[in-house]
């Protein structure tokens, strides 16, 4: 492998690291807020970081255009989407989760 | 009491985004005629259930609360000191029959009118009881039946209203159409074929999306200096991000799972559909941060970690969605909690 | 040494896996809303696969089932949540 192929490697690497987060977080967090942070931060970033690889990798520059709207697209959907989430939880009254629910 | 030479202002209220410009002008009208006789000011909520209905309990209470915020209003307007010779008169009308058509509300305020001896009815321009549509023309046309003045209050409409479909102009569809053929091109083959077909979608498009597409009028300039000024926050944004990340992956990969999380209110300084938006994206993507709902200007905030409420109560993205949105002398303005808005915490 | 593609391949395995990590809490729930952020992110994972594959096969077709999934995703979160605040939990 060339040097650039490596580094678009690294690159989806660290993406599929908070990939990892992302679903470690859904499983682990306490209630539906605290997922919707693990889901709406970290899936994005790695989202982001993964297809900023693959528009590397790809040599075409149509391919490139269209993995930048993937980008533009993930970056204004995946925070909404949570947003949307979390309001149609507080909507319905959901109450969010506190360290004296631990006890 | 009603002395016969007294002047009768009544203002039927429903909640709405121009009830408080409403209330504000009707106290004008007031406060200017008791200068040289007394003043009687009605303000009634027509409720549209009967009160043994089940949902009765609700509206009603809904309808007492908002004649509890306008006689608040009335006070603020007047100063705190109401002219001695005028007076304020609440009610709620309409809870002993159904109502549904605009000539029905007509009915029950004519005859309260009647029974009040009212001189004039001031009319709130959104005013829609029920949450039904804007019923101003219909029910202007129907108490004209009546012999009272009538009169629409002369508030300005604001831009936060509930209907989505605006109506379109030359420039909305030019721009929706512009924008949807730039975006089939940018991912077409570039064939002929493309050129023609990529056409008619973006016709279609702006043909039937133009009308919900902008809130504001588009504005080339306008848009051209905020994409550059959104060029110089992207960068600022995208550190956030990593920091934002790099905590969750701490908080998220730590054996005790270390969160402290809590909902705060923020009142932030920006209005209109995309600063809101931005801001609210922005605050997502974070530190430990997440926008749960926002109503008008509060954003409820569900935040993980007590360092990044702190952080948000700084202003920092507040005032970088400012510049974007406003330009650099808007984004020079006092944070959040020198304001004195620290979401209900205290700090040293 | 190791093929580019095929660690493109791999890293998009990994992805696969999320999602499938993802479904776990798509299960279990236990509101709807945690199971409508599972599956958004279950999506958003199964997009970034896709455009994996899509570099690793070098076929920039592949990304424009990912730009439509992704619209998909969206559209799923937020007509789920629209739905449910409009008609009280319906779903």
């Amino acid at each position: 492998m060339t040097p650039v192929e490596w580094a678009i490697v690294a690159l989806a690497l660290l993406g599929a690291f908070f990939g990892a987060v992302a679903a470690i977080g859904i499983i682990r967090m306490p209630d539906i807020y605290t997922r919707a942070h693990a889901a709406s931060k970290s899936d994005t970033l790695g989202a982001v970081l993964t297809i900023a690889a693959v528009a590397l990798a790809l040599e075409s520059s149509l391919s490139t255009v269209k993995a930048v709207f993937l980008v533009i697209f993930m970056f204004l959907t995946n925070p909404t989407a949570a947003h949307a989430i979390a309001r149609a939880a507080e909507d319905q009254g959901i109450e969010p989760w506190t360290t004296e629910d631990e006890q | 009491m009603t002395t016969s030479d007294a002047f009768r202002l009544l203002v039927p209220v429903a909640d709405s985004v121009t009830v408080r410009n409403t209330v504000a002008y009707a106290v004008d009208v007031a406060t200017e005629a008791a200068a040289d006789r007394p003043v009687e000011l009605h303000v009634v909520d027509v409720a549209s259930t009967r009160a043994v209905d089940p949902d009765a309990p609700a509206e009603l209470a809904a309808a007492s609360d908002l004649l509890d915020r306008v006689e608040a209003w009335v006070d603020e307007d007047t100063g705190g000191e109401r002219p001695s010779n005028l007076s304020l008169v609440t009610e709620v009308l309409g809870a002993d029959q159904y109502l549904f058509s605009p000539g029905d509300y007509a009915d029950v305020l004519l005859s309260y009118a009647d029974e009040q001896a009212i001189d004039r009815i001031v009319l709130d321009p959104e005013y829609s009881p029920g949450g039904a549509g804007p019923m101003l023309r219909p029910l202007t046309i129907e108490l004209a039946r009546g012999d009272v003045a009538i009169e629409e209050a002369p508030v300005e409409r604001r831009t936060e209203r509930t209907v989505l479909t605006r109506a379109a102009s030359l420039p909305k569809y030019l721009a929706v159409f512009g924008a949807s053929y730039l975006f089939y091109m940018l991912l077409s083959a570039w064939k002929p074929i493309d050129v023609f077909t990529g056409f008619l979608t973006a016709t279609l498009v702006a043909v039937l999306l133009a009308p919900v597409a902008f809130s504001d009028q588009p504005s080339f300039t306008r848009v051209a200096k905020q994409t550059v000024r959104m060029a110089i926050y992207t960068p600022y944004l995208f550190k956030e991000i990593a920091v934002a990340n790099l905590q969750i992956a701490y908080v998220v990969l730590h054996p005790d799972l270390p969160i402290d999380p809590e909902v705060v209110e923020l009142k932030a300084a920006v209005w209109g559909d995309t600063a809101v938006t931005t801001l609210a994206n922005s605050i997502t993507l974070t530190p430990g941060t997440l926008t749960v709902s926002v109503t008008d200007r509060a954003f409820a905030i569900h935040s993980l970690t007590a360092g990044s409420r702190a952080d948000l109560f700084d202003g920092g993205l507040e005032r970088a969605v400012r510049f974007v949105f406003y330009g650099r002398e808007a984004a020079a303005i006092a944070t959040p909690r020198e304001r004195g808005d620290d979401g209900g915490h205290s700090d040293g | 040494m190791v093929e580019f593609s095929t660690s493109l391949l791999a890293i998009a395995a990994a992805f696969v896996l999320f999602a499938v990590v993802a479904l776990y809490r798509v299960f279990v729930g236990p509101t709807i809303h945690d199971r409508v952020i599972a599956v958004n992110v279950a999506g958003t994972n199964t997009v970034i696969a896709i455009a994996l594959v899509a570099a690793a096969f070098e076929e920039s077709a592949f990304l424009d089932v990912a730009l439509v999934y992704a619209l998909l995703n969206f559209l799923l979160s937020i007509a789920f949540s629209k739905f449910n605040v409009e008609h009280g939990g319906v779903l």
